[in-house]
């Protein structure tokens, strides 16, 4: 929580231009791969902070922070291993924290209604927690990460808006975990020009 | 109109980071959602092939201070007798009959309540039981866990085989872990002893 917090800062620090676009968005979260198997429940606590610099009218460029929670409640179980079993509840704890660059491109910029394409490039913090008993298995690492993304803009008034958009994040094994993270975001949030 | 825009921008941020830091996922909501069982058992030892075993009547405290020559603590005479008949039935159910120590069963079962998380090393908890067969069991810190403090832990050794060390080979061993640190509830208990047996289906004996 400190992490995202000094994050947020950061983010929140950068001055906003005229010709900018500043995205709050809430997150729902669908876990794919490896990630899906670990929680193959949807997340329904995130959200992403985008912020675009038009450097065209239809091209903006800029970065993305976000945070989802994943979480499962297992039923009781035995895992064993070897000569060793172990049987009770797991409860499970996916923190997925993407830091992206990004880029979009506007179809309609000058319209009410304007979708647009984007990918983002950069690194997402992985940190995934098995809880049984006592104890907590934790795993963590700093994956480079992909992020294409489709979406539209619904313009309001010339200074806000709301947004759909749909992001896929992938991140490449790293660290203790051996198998890309990746999951489905979908995000619906405000708009600030 | 700038300024007010990045305003409402924060105050919407700051108020979904809040909302989203509140709902949190909290985890466990009942202590025995809490409960582990752990079980571990020496594979080339055939337990089927035996059929008696011993079992005290009491349930030590292993409280890793006692030294050469003191008797150790025991827990409640209550709940000790709940306890081992539990294991008892269980022993039963895969074909096991209990015999006094004197009469020479094929498996001595020990169950203790942990009552630290720092032993190491430590005294025979069992020498008031059987008279100090040996003089000392160097049962050693299990290396792939750690008891919590009120850990119920039951041990199989076979009187006939012991290690080149002179100490007896633990064939079997059985933990729940944490269960005795708060109040007893025999419901918990013995689902928590059903479900050790119930993964430990090569004690069965034939």
């Amino acid at each position: 929580m400190k992490k995202l917090l000094i994050i947020l800062f950061i983010v929140v620090s950068v001055p906003a231009f005229s010709q900018n676009l500043t995205t709050l968005e809430y997150s729902m979260g669908f876990a794919t791969g490896d990630m899906g198997d670990f929680i193959d429940k949807p997340s329904f606590r995130g959200f992403t902070l985008d912020y675009r610099r038009l450097v065209q009218p239809n091209v903006g460029v800029g970065f993305e922070g976000g945070w989802n929670v994943f979480y499962s409640e297992e039923s009781y179980a035995v895992y064993t291993q070897e000569n060793v079993s172990l049987g009770g509840r797991q409860f499970r704890y996916q923190n997925q924290v993407p830091l992206l660059f990004s880029a979009d491109y506007y179809f309609h910029p000058d319209e009410t209604i304007n979708p647009f394409v984007g990918l983002g490039i950069g690194t997402m913090y992985s940190r995934r927690n098995t809880d049984m008993g006592q104890y907590t298995l934790e795993e963590d690492g700093w994956n480079f990460a992909l992020r294409p993304e489709v979406g539209v803009v619904y313009e309001v008034n010339p200074e806000f808006g709301f947004s759909l958009t749909g992001k896929y994040y992938y991140g490449f094994e790293a660290g203790d975990l051996n198998e890309p993270m990746s999951y489905f975001a979908l995000n619906i949030g405000f708009v600030f020009k | 109109m700038i300024m007010e825009t990045k305003s409402r921008s924060i105050i919407a941020m700051v108020m979904l980071v809040i909302l989203l830091a509140g709902c949190y996922p909290q985890g466990p909501e009942y202590v025995d959602d809490l409960d582990v069982v752990i079980t571990d058992y020496e594979p080339s030892y055939d337990f089927g092939a035996k059929g008696t075993y011993a079992l005290p009547n009491k349930i030590v405290k292993i409280t890793g201070d006692v030294i050469e020559g003191d008797e150790p603590q025991f827990i409640p005479d209550v709940t000790a007798t709940a306890i081992l008949a539990q294991i008892d039935k269980n022993m039963t159910a895969l074909g096991w009959q209990k015999v006094d120590y004197a009469n020479n069963p094929d498996v001595l079962l020990t169950p203790a309540a942990w009552e630290t998380t720092t032993v190491l090393y430590y005294y025979d908890y069992w020498y008031w039981w059987y008279g100090g067969y040996y003089p000392y069991w160097g049962w050693g810190y299990p290396s792939y866990t750690t008891y919590s403090t009120g850990t119920l832990l039951m041990r199989m050794v076979d009187p006939d085989v012991v290690a080149g060390n002179g100490l007896p080979v633990i064939q079997w061993a059985g933990a729940i872990n944490g269960i005795l640190s708060g109040a007893y509830n025999a419901t918990r208990m013995n689902t928590a002893l059903d479900r050790t047996f119930a993964q430990s289906p090569y004690l069965k004996t034939n």
